[in-house]
Formats: structure tokens, C-alpha cells, sequence
């Protein structure tokens, strides 16, 4: 556990010399739900506070393109070498992963932390028990997201192929999702694909955390389950990965 | 005792066998240097040993536990400081010692970190980022991480590659100081005279296979007529004295380079210059000057190889 602890906090002190991406990162959200949401919702009229469920969305949006971001800085330190290191110390592969993927879920919590505090209180959500589900939602959706993003990062070692990967799953998770738009308002089609992504799960039990009107989201129970079996899954894959396979050198 | 013992070891990338069913026993306490140029295969050994990459075939023993089987007791007992420094370019020197004292379990890992920082002269640097330090003072940072961990067996690949002289001298100085208060030490070098100031036991590694194994001593005397005496006389030396001289016991070969120049090729020079003095006296040969050499690991490499160092890391290409 220590191991783990320590793994966390050398990412997590990482991402403080890396101020500049936070403040930028910030900046994005805010001008994103503050002027693209106030004008999308205006045109938006077939649901009422369209603007809140779109501000949430974004959210839960940007948690995802922070986590998997953990495997964009694994490959990178395969290229600089890094991993060697990393692979070299009295650490199991199982702490190493878990460390980093936990590490991830931090990281994107610790970038959106201002905005989604700043969103709670414009909203008026202020009952403990809310504010705790609503980030538990969030957090474990970043976890399963970095273990995602680790298992693709070692599973493919190869920039080309990751690179490829990253762009179609970024590109059809967040469209393929209730993220921007709910279920109800999709093709029938994309509504089906839209059960099989986590993003969907995240981003409603986000919303049901926050008491959002229930109508529009996901059962809350099945978001839960299918949460915990997304980042278990990951995680474990990403652990089986590292154990069986990984090696230092070799990434392409 | 043996610590560290490979068995078979062999590792292949692709069609290219970097190194070739290795057998190899490092003794606890000693400082063995292994040498080799580039792509002969001696980084692939370390990063075997240190459960970084994965034997194709074969395996090793480290401190008894196995490196496939148990690769977790193995990096508790292995440290390395590898050729090219292993730094995330955001972190500062301080954060990256004081980081890896605590992973390794070192005792007070804040003091550490800020006495081997001191020590190397890098205190002044250590709010730097990794990315805004010079290559001397990213390496030393590299191997300020194995000096503080302290382990059983210290892996340095290339430990002063980029490093000024009397940062050369200082780090020898350590690496002697490690191996003093118990650790075992692999010292990876393509820098003859590291190997041969440092090493306790010296491994010449070429195209991945175990070439020799010895004391720099011992390698040195193993090459017949390696050492060297020159004897310069008053006055020409005749034919009667040359033959004389081939015929002491230990003589390898005589070479008349001058009338009054004799070189005259032996092992153990140091042991057999009284007896040439001697007998040089008997003969009634003036001696003006008299220069001993013996070979240097240059010499060594070229009789295990049949190549210079140089020209070896020119034309071994491929692997690690």
C-alpha cells in the first residue's frame, strides 16, 4: 500500500510543475460550458435546463480526456526510457499500475476540482451526501479511464497504433454517449450503442448525484454497476499486461 | 559466494542474439567490470539481471532468488544507474533522490537526498528541472540514485560517461566506497582504464558471448609476451648477449630495434627485471636505461577479440 501511496504521489507532484496545462485545462471548461453552453442552450428547447445537463456532460467530458491522458504520459516515458526505471524498482507491476491508474483518477479530479466545486455552487448543491456520490460517480468513471488508457499504452506499444486508437475511441466514445445529449433524444440505433460506454453511466449518475431530473438518465444502480465493472476490468487488464508482457526498450 | 549467477542466459531481439547462453558467477563483494564495445550485449545482461527486459532463454540467480520466478526479491536486492540517465523531465534532482530513497526504503531519505546532492556537487542544482541540466549533471543524478539506495548488488552502466575528470575521480571514489561497506558491484564500461583502475574481476564480453574471465592481473598475463622491458646499452650489444638473453627461462622474444636497443618481450616483468639485471652484469653489458610496460586491457581486448575496442564498437552494430 505504501508502494501505491508513493507511486501516486510522484505523479501527482509530476503534474504540479505542469501548472500551465491546469490553468489552460481550466480556461477551456470555463469558456466551454460559460459561452458555448449558455448559447447551445438556448437553441436547445425540447428540454428543459438543457444548460445544466450540458454543463454536466462537459464535466464529466473533460474527467475522461484528463485520465486518458495517463497513457499519452506512458508512452512517452517508454520513448524518454523512463519505464525502465520505473521497472527496475521494489515494486510489483500490480502496484506500479494500480499506483499510476488511482494516480489518474486523482489527476483529473485535481484538474476539474475548481470547476466542478464553482459548478456545485452555482447550482446550490450542498447536501454532503450528494456532493460524495456525485464525486465517488466521477472519480471511479477517471480510474477505469486511466486503467483503460494504461492497458492501450502497453497493450499496443506502438505510437502509430496508439495514436490511431486514442482518436476513434475519443471520437466515438463522447458521440456514442449521453454525455452531450440524452438517450431518450437519440436514433434508436445510437441509443443502443450508447448502453455499451461507460461515459454514459458517468455522465447520469453524475446528473443523478446532482438531482438532475431522472426522466433523462440512466437507472442509477445499473450506472454503478457498470462503473465498477469498467474499472475493475481495466485495471485488472492493465495489471495482467504490465505482469505478463511489459518489458523495458522495444516501444515503437 | 556467488551473488549473482546466470545460467544459459540468452537474449534474442528478433533474429539478433544480443547475448548468447551466458554463464557467469559474480562473487559477493566484488567489483566486476564487463566489458565490451557497444551492441556486444552488456546492457541486455544488466537489464536482465534487473528483471527490466525478459530472458528468450536460460536465466540467473540473483542473491539465490530467480529472476524469472522471482523478480520482485530480486529488484529488492538490485539497483541500477543506467548509461543513459533515466530522469522525467519535470522532476527536480531533489524530488527524483528523495523519491527513490523512499521507494528503496532508505532510512531518512530527505538527509540522504540532501547529503549525496552535497556530495556531488549538485545542491545548487536541485530546484532545477531535469530537462534545464547539462548531460554531466543529469548523469551524476543517475548514479547519485544507486549510491543512495545502497543495494546488495549495484548495477552502473557507464557510470562516467559525460562526467569531467575530477567528477570521474570522485564517482570511482564512491563506487570503491560502495563496494567497501558491502554491496557487490557490475560495473558495465567500454573505458579500459575504468575497468582496469576499478575492477576486482574483469568479463570481456564480444557479440554476446563470455569471452574471459579474470583479474585484470591475470588477463593482463595471459597474453604471452605481453609485458615489455627495454634495455638501452653503452655500447652495441653482440650477438652472444641476444642469445644469451632469449635463453632465460620466462623470455618469450628479443627484438634488436637498435645495436645499442634491445626489446625484450616476457610475462611478469616485475618479477623476472632482477634476473635480466643480473644477468646482463655477468655479461658485462653497460645499461643506460631500462623502461618496463605492461599491457594495458587494450592489449587484453585485441588478444581475446582480435580487434581494438574502437574498431569493434565500429563495425558491432544491432542490439543493445
Amino acid at each position: 500500500m505504501t508502494k501505491i501511496l508513493l507511486v501516486i504521489e510522484r505523479d501527482l507532484r509530476s503534474l504540479m510543475h505542469q501548472y500551465s496545462i491546469l490553468i489552460m485545462r481550466w480556461f477551456f471548461v470555463v469558456v466551454q460550458i460559460g459561452i458555448f453552453g449558455l448559447a447551445i442552450s438556448r437553441i436547445v428547447t425540447a428540454m428543459q435546463d438543457y444548460y445544466y445537463y450540458y454543463a454536466m456532460g462537459v464535466i464529466v467530458m473533460t474527467m475522461y480526456s484528463v485520465a486518458i491522458f495517463t497513457g499519452y504520459e506512458i508512452y512517452d516515458e517508454a520513448d524518454d526510457g523512463f519505464t525502465e526505471y520505473l521497472l527496475a524498482l521494489p515494486i510489483t507491476r500490480r502496484e506500479l499500475v494500480l499506483g499510476r491508474s488511482l494516480a489518474g483518477g486523482l489527476r483529473s479530479f485535481i484538474f476539474m476540482a475548481p470547476v466542478i466545486a464553482g459548478f456545485m455552487i452555482l447550482i446550490g448543491i450542498v447536501d454532503p451526501l450528494r456532493v460524495a456520490a456525485a464525486l465517488v460517480a466521477l472519480y471511479g468513471f477517471a480510474f477505469g479511464v486511466s486503467g483503460l488508457s494504461i492497458t492501450l499504452a502497453v497493450g499496443l506499444r506502438s505510437g502509430d497504433s496508439f495514436d490511431i486508437v486514442m482518436g476513434a475511441l475519443d471520437a466515438f466514445i463522447v458521440r456514442l454517449s449521453s454525455a452531450l445529449y440524452p438517450q431518450a433524444f437519440m436514433p434508436a440505433s445510437i441509443s443502443v450503442l450508447s448502453r455499451f460506454n461507460p461515459l454514459t453511466y458517468a455522465s447520469d449518475l453524475f446528473r443523478w448525484s446532482l438531482n438532475f431530473d431522472p426522466q433523462f438518465l440512466a437507472n442509477p444502480v445499473t450506472a454503478m454497476v457498470v462503473l465498477i465493472i469498467f474499472l475493475v476490468l481495466f485495471n485488472l487488464t492493465g495489471v495482467a499486461i504490465y505482469e505478463r508482457s511489459l518489458e523495458g526498450g522495444a516501444w515503437k | 559466494m556467488a551473488i549473482v549467477k546466470t545460467i544459459g542466459l540468452t537474449k534474442k531481439y528478433g533474429p539478433n542474439l544480443a547475448v548468447d547462453h551466458l554463464n557467469l558467477e559474480v562473487q559477493e563483494g566484488e567489483i566486476l567490470g564487463i566489458l565490451g564495445p557497444n551492441g556486444a550485449g552488456k546492457s541486455s545482461i544488466l537489464l536482465m539481471l534487473s528483471t527490466i527486459i525478459k530472458p528468450t532463454e536460460g536465466t540467473a540467480e540473483v542473491g539465490g532468488y530467480d529472476i524469472r520466478k522471482n523478480p520482485y526479491e530480486v529488484r529488492e536486492l538490485i539497483g541500477i544507474a543506467f548509461q543513459e540517465p533515466k530522469l522525467f523531465w519535470v522532476n527536480t534532482p531533489w524530488e527524483i533522490l528523495n523519491w527513490h530513497a523512499k521507494v528503496c526504503g532508505v532510512k531518512n531519505p530527505r538527509q540522504s537526498a540532501e547529503k549525496m546532492l552535497k556530495e556531488l556537487a549538485l545542491w545548487d542544482a536541485r530546484k532545477k528541472r531535469a530537462n534545464e541540466l547539462s548531460g554531466g549533471m543529469k548523469k551524476r543524478v543517475e548514479v547519485a540514485k544507486v549510491m543512495i539506495q545502497r543495494p546488495k548488488v549495484a548495477i552502473v552502466d557507464e557510470p562516467t560517461a559525460q562526467i569531467d575528470v575530477s567528477g570521474k575521480f570522485q564517482i570511482w571514489e564512491m563506487i570503491r566506497t560502495l563496494r567497501d561497506e558491502g554491496s557487490t558491484i557490475l560495473l558495465a564500461t567500454n573505458e579500459l582504464g575504468e575497468a582496469d583502475r576499478l575492477s576486482d574481476r574483469v568479463a570481456i564480453i564480444y557479440r554476446g558471448k563470455l569471452l574471459v574471465l579474470d583479474t585484470p592481473r591475470n588477463l593482463k598475463d595471459s597474453i604471452p609476451g605481453g609485458d615489455v622491458i627495454d634495455v638501452r646499452a653503452e655500447t652495441p650489444v653482440d650477438e652472444k648477449t641476444v642469445a644469451e638473453m632469449k635463453g632465460i627461462a620466462g623470455v618469450v622474444d628479443l627484438a634488436v630495434l637498435k645495436p645499442t636497443h634491445m626489446r625484450i618481450y616476457l610475462n611478469r616483468a616485475e618479477k623476472m627485471l632482477p634476473k635480466i639485471m643480473n644477468r646482463l652484469n655477468e655479461l658485462g653489458v653497460g645499461i643506460t636505461s631500462i623502461n618496463m610496460k605492461e599491457p594495458s586491457l587494450d592489449d587484453v581486448f585485441l588478444h581475446y577479440t582480435g580487434a581494438v575496442l574502437d574498431e569493434s564498437q565500429a563495425t558491432n552494430g544491432g542490439t543493445r
